[in-house]
């Protein structure tokens, strides 16, 4: 049987978004996609996700704020934005013209400041779908703790339910000790979707001045060293939920992709590979095409999950003496 | 007379062929490639993202060192991994860059300009250089370096029409010691500075120029993630009420008077004295 790379169907469902390319741009790594645009068609991914929002204006982190490490970075911006009123009257307009996706992002330091923040870009037409960031390691100490606590996870997320219908993607930390039950509480909470994973909480030091590197002292890890990790993660969140879930961790390759696909995710999303170069997602979009129409696939939704064999079965160490 | 005004403008990502590679000096190397569009568009200060030629490591941010005709090129210092891959680059490789970013130096009506530059600063300043020398300006070099074989491309600079005064910081060449400090004892005040180089250097350089009440233009080095602007890892604290600040609430509204400004896309040329670091 023999597939046109140009027949097969990429595209993914998020509750009720409909994404016509299963890739999206990290929240916090893109800006609003304007600044990528010179570099890439837009048209060929399938959505932004916008830097988060918070109640109130966040100068975020002193500096420095970025340190390169093997196979990845870290970082610690702090969620630096104007806030939703400034963000609301100056920026939100702008997003109407993108041509993909936009997703908006709300993070936040109470359950109210959640619902808040969400009730008010839930007014805003140009945002097709709202990422709830209960994940963010890099601000004093909250931040995180929401998706590190099943039932904070599942107080937030209802809260935010209770305001939109946009779909809604809550973003896990995989900085948790079980990332299947907080997965299973955002579920249960009304979340249509969940992206796993955010970054893994990291450190380091310079040795000739014996300080920390970054200047909120911890940071977010990302890049290609923690892809196992989320691999992983997606793993678990798969076997535990039903809602689809957006895939991320150090995604630069069409392999990179193809692991997420197969371990669960319905759609993926690339953030620090567009530091490397910009046309990655694209190039990974093409080269999916192709792969599924060498492989007779017709669909991405064929391939989600189609490497679930179980976690540690008893049947893999049968005969293992030897 | 504001920094930063002007829109980044038919920025794309250039896929080039290297014309050339030479090492300068131990370490020092100088790669020109074919790439007319960002020649056509680029202004003095702005910069390049180097995209990794083995898609390994994160792009690398490089000044335009010169572009003309069909020709840009980078000049940069041997320093890690990633410059040391660019520096394996030979002639008919193949080299991506995306650019030109960022805001450049402004150029004031000044008469008279000293431009600074410490180490591979050099490499963002010989477009302003010869902007201002074509336009009958008198540019001075103010040219610092660890030692004397680190001063490159000296003969360049004095053949485009700067005077150069030069400093090394072991006394192998020039004046011994730091370049700011023979600013600080010119006999002839300029009316605008520009400086590229080391952090340390553009502080020394700030004080410098407050000193003698000429403004000062400073062009800041930051580890960069996304050199775009989308990912606000390379700010730098800055005035509130300055031209460069991002749209932010002001005091009262709950903001500060103190904004982080981000330095590949506001910056990476900011005035001195609004620079709160």
């Amino acid at each position: 049987m023999v597939i046109a790379p140009s027949a097969v169907d990429l595209s993914a469902r998020i509750g009720a978004l409909e994404l016509p390319l299963p890739t999206l741009m990290g929240s916090g790594c893109y800006g609003s996609g304007e600044e990528y645009a010179p570099f890439v068609d837009l048209s060929q991914i399938g959505g932004v996700v916008l830097k988060s929002v918070t109640r109130w204006p966040r100068l975020g982190n002193p500096t420095p704020r970025l340190v390169p490490t093997p196979a990845g970075m870290l970082n610690a911006i702090g969620l630096q934005n104007p806030g939703i009123d400034y963000y609301l009257r100056h920026e939100v307009a702008k997003f109407a013209s993108r041509p993909c996706k936009v997703i908006g992002s709300v993070a936040g330091f109470s359950v109210d400041d959640y619902s808040y923040v969400a009730e008010r870009l839930a007014q805003c037409d140009e945002l097709h779908a709202i990422e709830v960031n209960i994940s963010c390691p890099n601000v004093a100490s909250e931040g995180e703790t929401f998706a590190c606590d099943p039932y904070l996870t599942g107080r937030v997320v209802r809260a935010v339910r209770s305001v939109t219908g946009k779909p809604l993607i809550v973003k896990l930390s995989p900085n948790v000790t079980d990332i299947a039950s907080i997965a299973r509480e955002a579920q249960d909470a009304g979340a249509d979707a969940l992206a796993v994973i955010n970054t893994v909480r990291g450190m380091s030091i310079d040795v000739n001045t014996w300080k920390p590197r970054l200047g909120n002292v911890t940071g977010g890890l990302s890049g290609p060293a923690i892809r196992p990790i989320a691999v992983l993660a997606v793993y678990e969140v798969a076997r535990a939920v039903t809602v689809p879930i957006v895939g991320q961790g150090g995604i630069e390759t069409l392999s990179d992709a193809l692991e997420f696909f197969l371990a669960g995710a319905a759609a993926i999303s690339i953030g620090t590979a567009n530091f490397t170069d910009p046309r990655i997602p694209v190039r990974i979009v093409d080269e999916l095409r192709e792969y599924l129409a060498h492989r007779g696939v017709r669909s991405l939704r064929e391939i989600v999950g189609k490497a679930n064999v179980g976690i540690g079965s008893p049947d893999q160490y049968e005969g293992d003496e030897g | 007379m504001a920094v930063g005004m002007h829109a980044v403008s038919a920025a794309s990502v250039h896929q080039a062929r290297v014309l050339d590679r030479t090492e300068l000096a131990p370490g020092v190397v100088l790669i020109g490639f074919d790439a007319p569009d960002l020649v056509d568009v680029t202004r003095p200060g702005q910069f390049v993202m180097a995209i990794p030629p083995g898609g390994e490591r994160a792009a690398t941010a490089l000044g335009v060192y010169e572009a003309q005709g069909n020709r840009a090129s980078i000049l940069f210092f041997v320093c890690g991994p990633r410059t040391r891959e660019l520096s394996e680059l030979r002639e008919g490789d193949h080299l991506a860059v995306s650019g030109p970013l960022g805001n450049g130096f402004t150029f004031t009506n000044a008469r008279h300009v000293a431009i600074v530059a410490g180490g591979v600063g050099i490499a963002s300043v010989l477009l302003p250089a010869q902007h201002l020398v074509r336009k009958g300006i008198r540019t001075q070099l103010y040219y610092g370096a660890r030692t004397a074989r680190l001063l490159v491309e000296m003969e360049r600079f004095a053949a485009e029409g700067c005077e150069i005064v030069c400093a090394t910081d072991d006394g192998s060449f020039g004046r011994p010691g730091f370049v700011t400090e023979a600013l600080a004892e010119a006999r002839e005040k300029p009316d605008l500075i520009l400086a590229c180089g080391p952090s340390p250097m553009l502080r020394a350089t700030a004080a410098v120029a407050a000193k003698l009440g000429v403004p000062a233009q400073v062009s800041l080095e930051e580890t960069f993630a996304c050199g775009v602007g989308g990912c606000w890892g390379c700010v730098v604290p800055i005035d509130r009420a300055s031209a460069q600040a991002p749209g932010f609430p002001g005091p009262g509204e709950g903001g500060s008077d103190v904004v982080y400004a981000r330095v590949c896309k506001e910056g990476p040329v900011f005035w001195a004295h609004e620079l709160r670091w």
